[in-house]
């Protein structure tokens, strides 16, 4: 199955993520030269939350951070479906 | 309800909620109610470090260069952490200890206190190194006006959930009279004090150290103090851990995944809890007027720093359910993020350098003639 998602950010910029390629979406995000928001990269201060709208995330390490419904932490996760998100 | 140190009754701390259930008996972790604060356990001592592993030698010579202004700056910054560190090194045990129910949290928050406790010996060898003898700094904080408005509010929500507790351990519920003043003790009360605690307290960890952490990464912006600023770094890291476990206790109260009545007591108290959170604002925008008021340093303002206050106080906020305050959307201070990047993901090496060669020593690289000029 194709690990090649779309992600739409604040309805307006749409970039592909390959999350086969082991990249988080906070650094697909960065790549795509959007300055998402961080501090500890590593799933344990919340800095990187983003509104998930539409989709699904994987997470690839198990965060600390409590996870409201809707939200997701950019840092340790990757698309599952395509997304759309809220920064 | 006396507390007892081993409750003898058969207990399944499965069924209980964090606060205010049974006293904890078996302290074991193979089972958990909120397997989270097993894992905040583990990654808080994998943070493990000593103070006295980081060199902070050449830091005397650069305090020695800098201006009145910018020692101020520096000096007034560590009282005001030390401040934070005593009362964290001490109240999650003292206040939280007797009224928690689950064996992960209570371990937890001896982890999270002791934690404190190293941060406080650090401010000590940093100040050892900056001055012969230290004690003014010390004995400033409990003098100086400025900390002291900031001590009053952080430490009486802890004490008002202390002493209620108490009345409660020792007299159980009712209506009792200390010292001509009258107390009513039930426990919805106290677990509205509770409640409030443990928001002042995820305040203080969220945004109360953030004006210092700025002011000691500006430094090392500019290759100043920067044995100081890898400890403040260190710190840093673990302040980001023990606010989420603050955050993780108000959501799980707020999403009725503990106590039901906790759901209820955080829908009544939303206003007061949000007050809570913008006074500590307010109070460390203050202390960023008083930091400067005698001048500002290289790369840091005043304004600055209030837009700081308020980009970092925007995410913490919306971590716990409240609606962003400010309009400050994006990082004022965007080099402060390499500071705070947790060094376990590799970022790249321009980007960051790595804590691991700030734990075992550092070449300091000060030579003779360089402290010629001081007495030592
Ligand atoms: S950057 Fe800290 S949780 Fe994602
Ligand atoms: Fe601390
Ligand atoms: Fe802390």
């Amino acid at each position: 199955m194709s690990q090649v998602f779309k992600v739409k950010v604040n309805g307006q910029h749409e970039l592909t993520v390959d999350a086969s390629q082991g990249n988080t979406l906070l650094e697909a995000l960065e790549q795509a030269g959007l300055e998402p928001h961080y501090h500890c990269r590593n799933g344990f201060c919340g800095a990187c939350r983003v509104q998930l709208t539409a989709g699904d995330v994987t997470y690839i390490n198990d965060p600390l951070a409590f996870i409201r419904p809707g939200d997701c932490l950019a840092c340790c996760c990757v698309p599952a479906s395509d997304i759309e998100i809220n920064q | 309800m006396s507390y007892s140190t081993f409750n003898k009754n058969q207990i399944n701390p499965l069924k209980e909620p964090m606060f205010f259930g049974n006293s904890v008996n078996v302290a074991r972790y193979d089972q958990q109610k909120h397997s989270v604060f097993e894992k905040l356990i583990e990654k808080q001592i994998s943070f493990f470090w000593r103070p006295e592993e980081v060199d902070v030698s050449r830091d005397r010579v650069d305090f020695q260069a800098l201006t009145e202004s910018e020692k101020h700056i520096f000096i007034s910054n560590l009282k005001y952490q030390t401040l934070l560190d005593s009362v964290q090194g001490r109240s999650p045990n003292i206040a939280l200890l007797p009224i928690v129910s689950i064996p992960e949290l209570e371990t937890w928050i001896e982890t999270w206190s002791f934690f404190e406790t190293i941060h406080s010996r650090s401010y000590t060898h940093i100040l050892r190194n900056l001055f012969t003898d230290p004690s003014e700094v010390f004995e400033d904080i409990v003098i100086n006006e400025e900390i002291q408005k900031r001590a009053n509010d952080i430490s009486k929500y802890y004490d008002d959930l202390i002493f209620y507790t108490q009345l409660w351990q020792t007299h159980g519920e009712g209506e009792w009279e200390v010292d001509g003043a009258k107390h009513i003790v039930n426990m919805r009360e106290l677990k509205k004090k509770l409640f409030l605690c443990i928001n002042s307290v995820n305040a203080l960890e969220a945004v109360r150290f953030y004006v210092s952490f700025a002011c000691t990464f500006a430094f090392a912006e500019r290759d100043l103090m920067e044995g100081n600023s890898k400890i403040i770094r260190l710190i840093a890291r673990d302040e980001n851990l023990h606010l989420v476990s603050t955050q993780q206790i108000i959501n799980l109260w707020q999403y009725g995944q503990d106590d039901p009545e906790m759901k209820e007591i955080a829908e009544e108290l939303r206003e007061e809890a949000l007050q809570i959170f913008m006074n500590a604002v307010e109070q460390e925008k203050q202390w960023a007027h008083y930091l400067f008021r005698n001048g500002s340093m290289i790369g840091l303002n005043e304004e600055m720093l209030c837009q700081y206050v308020e980009y970092i106080a925007n995410m913490r906020m919306e971590a716990i359910g409240f609606d962003a305050p400010f309009k400050q959307r994006s990082n004022p201070l965007p080099w402060m993020n390499k500071y705070l990047v947790s060094d376990n993901v590799q970022v790249a090496p321009q980007e960051a350098e790595i804590t691991s060669y700030l734990v075992g020593q550092i070449d300091s690289e000060v030579s003779a003639s360089d402290l010629g000029d001081f007495e030592l």
